[in-house]
């Protein structure tokens, strides 16, 4: 199941308060563009584990997964099965 | 040698204008007017200005400046007591000028268009009780038909005495008086007359208005070396057709100007084949401005001159049309300038590298009025190498391993983020690239984790026309990481602007940052 609107959500919320919904893209690149800097990161892994209680420990983090919202979305499909296995 | 000195464009230790360019330099006490009056005594018929496409001869600029000098007596000013004048660019002026060089009384030219309380904040700071508005005409040329025989010009200026009062282009709130002595302006006229070939039939354009440093060199030069100068009158500074015509008609030599002059006179389509000497100054000339150049004025050697209001020129690069690209070299240090690259830990940079340029020239002034600007404005060598007293220019300079120097931006503007190098100036160029962005400026702002946290303001052109996330993506594929704004704020009102129409960044933070904190 795609998470794209919680995330986008919460980067707006968390990252880009003057944004509306409508001109974030999913495919807009949050780490190159300063949206996301290493405290923002910090953040970002936190409510991940938070919000869908993933082991984030467990995982390998690389900035890669967390560049753009479809990214993220990934990341979070991709340590899902994780938890369950 | 010294270790780490800049080498001179003749010399490396020169200090003696007359070593360099067989410059024979007159007598100690000899200052801009006695070099006048020696034109005038020799050539009192040729033209000295052009106003209006009319000549007006050395013999009466002359009377028109002892005309000036009488009605100064008829005012019963104390004794050395500074003056400001504040009056447009015409022969009366220049002529009252004339007067008060000579009788070496200080005197202010404030910029144009300060408002009321900035202007009497400065006349305040600069000590003027009076200020100087000479009516047109005021001075001549009714006055031509007599007082021939009155004899001349009384000077009563010494060599250390104060003339000129300019301000610096400050970006913020009060600009900055420099005073200049009779000495030291003495000293400049004769290396620009001779670097530049200026002297009798030779016509020199003065495009700055009277309260740039730059008219020391096309209208104070030019005069005390027999030359013409042909006056731009300020309100017509950015029409295009009338500066293309002004140069044609009168057959101009040698041009001095900021970049922005040379990129009008190119809207002429036609190249001006009368200047041999052209000199870019004030601001870094574009690539589109420098190919201009070599095409507007095909037979003129051309030239990049950096100086700062406190020191006068100082460095002189010759422009290669054909080799040389943009941003062009500052060249060398002219005669009897010497200059250091200094590094953030004080050390003399001897090799490449990045450095503050520090500089010392025959023609700087003693100190700012406000002596409390003083420091550390001006300070010995850092490492007391000699007993001269340096400029620290606050520009940063790039060494490269030839020895070139560039202008890398103000040392001011620099800051680390996240331990990496920034220029919050260059940022503010890159927002600027933006066709929605009519203003930027940003602000580096302590930050506990990056060290610095960069902050944009904003002004766009319209409502809605910009967002956050369209400026990012810019700046991502502009800027290195680090110089990515960590904040962005966006604003529909134009941003506050200083007296002389540079953002007030003082007043911009005020407003957009410390609000929001």
């Amino acid at each position: 199941m795609s998470h794209v609107q919680t995330i986008k959500q919460f980067v707006l919320d968390e990252f880009l308060p003057d944004v509306s919904g409508g001109d974030l893209t999913t495919d807009y690149d949050l780490v190159a563009t300063g949206v996301i800097d290493s405290l923002g990161l910090l953040k970002l892994i936190a409510w991940l584990e938070e919000r869908f209680e993933l082991p984030i420990d467990d995982i390998e983090l690389d900035p890669d997964s967390f560049r753009t919202i479809d990214a993220i979305d990934a990341f979070i499909l991709r340590a899902e099965p994780a938890t369950a296995g | 040698m010294r270790m780490g000195g800049i080498r001179c464009e003749h010399h490396s230790r020169s200090i003696v204008l007359e070593n360099c360019l067989g410059v024979v330099v007159q007598h100690y006490s000899s200052n801009i007017v006695t070099r006048f009056l020696t034109q005038v005594r020799r050539r009192r018929n040729e033209p000295a200005l052009v106003w209006r496409h009319a000549d007006v001869s050395y013999g009466a600029l002359h009377r028109r400046a002892c005309a000036a000098q009488r009605w100064l007596r008829s005012l019963g000013l104390p004794e050395g007591a500074p003056v400001a004048v504040r009056a447009s660019k015409t022969p009366e002026t220049i002529a009252l000028i004339l007067a008060l060089l000579a009788d070496g009384r200080p005197f202010l030219l404030p910029p144009a268009g300060l408002a009321e309380e900035t202007l009497a904040a400065l006349l305040d700071k600069a000590g003027c009780a009076t200020v100087l508005a000479p009516e047109p005409g005021q001075f001549g040329p009714e006055h031509d038909d007599f007082g021939d025989e009155d004899g001349e010009l009384r000077v009563s200026a010494r060599p250390e005495s104060i003339g000129f009062m300019l301000t610096t282009s400050g970006s913020t709130g009060l600009p900055k008086i420099v005073p200049l002595t009779a000495e030291g302006t003495g000293h400049f006229v004769d290396w620009a007359a001779a670097r530049f070939n200026i002297g009798p039939q030779r016509t020199v354009l003065n495009y700055a208005p009277l309260n740039f440093d730059l008219c020391l060199f096309d209208i104070w030069a030019t005069l005390s070396a027999g030359g013409r100068v042909v006056l731009v009158e300020t309100d017509n500074a950015t029409r295009a057709a009338y500066l293309y015509d002004l140069l044609e008609r009168h057959e101009v030599h040698v041009v001095q100007a900021v970049p922005m002059l040379f990129t009008l006179l190119a809207e002429g389509k036609r190249p001006l084949p009368s200047v041999t000497h052209a000199i870019a100054t004030g601001d870094a000339l574009t690539k589109r401005g420098l190919a201009q150049l070599a095409e507007l004025l095909p037979n003129a050697r051309l030239y990049n001159l950096y100086g700062c209001t406190e020191t006068n020129d100082s460095f002189l690069h010759k422009i290669d049309p054909a080799a040389d690209h943009t941003p062009l070299p500052i060249g060398r240090p002219i005669c009897g300038v010497e200059a250091l690259l200094v590094d953030p830990g004080g050390e003399v940079l001897v090799g490449p590298g990045i450095g503050e340029l520090y500089v010392h020239t025959p023609f700087q002034t003693p100190g700012y009025t406000d002596a409390a600007l003083n420091t550390p404005a001006f300070g010995p060598h850092p490492t007391y190498a000699n007993d001269l007293r340096y400029f620290r220019s606050g520009d940063l300079v790039r060494r490269t391993a030839d020895g070139t120097l560039t202008l890398e931006g103000r040392a001011d503007f620099h800051v680390k983020v996240r331990g990496v190098r920034v220029n919050t100036q260059a940022v503010e160029l890159a927002l600027l690239e933006l066709d929605e962005v009519a203003g930027a400026v940003v602000f580096a702002l302590p930050d506990q984790v990056a060290g610095n946290a960069l902050h944009a303001v904003i002004h766009r052109r319209d409502p809605e026309s910009l967002h956050s996330l369209a400026v990012r993506a810019h700046c991502a594929r502009r800027l290195s990481r680090a110089a990515v704004p960590t904040a962005i704020q966006l604003t529909d009102e134009p941003l506050p602007t200083t007296s002389t129409g540079k953002p007030d960044r003082a007043r911009i933070k005020q407003t957009y940052l410390e609000g929001q904190r």
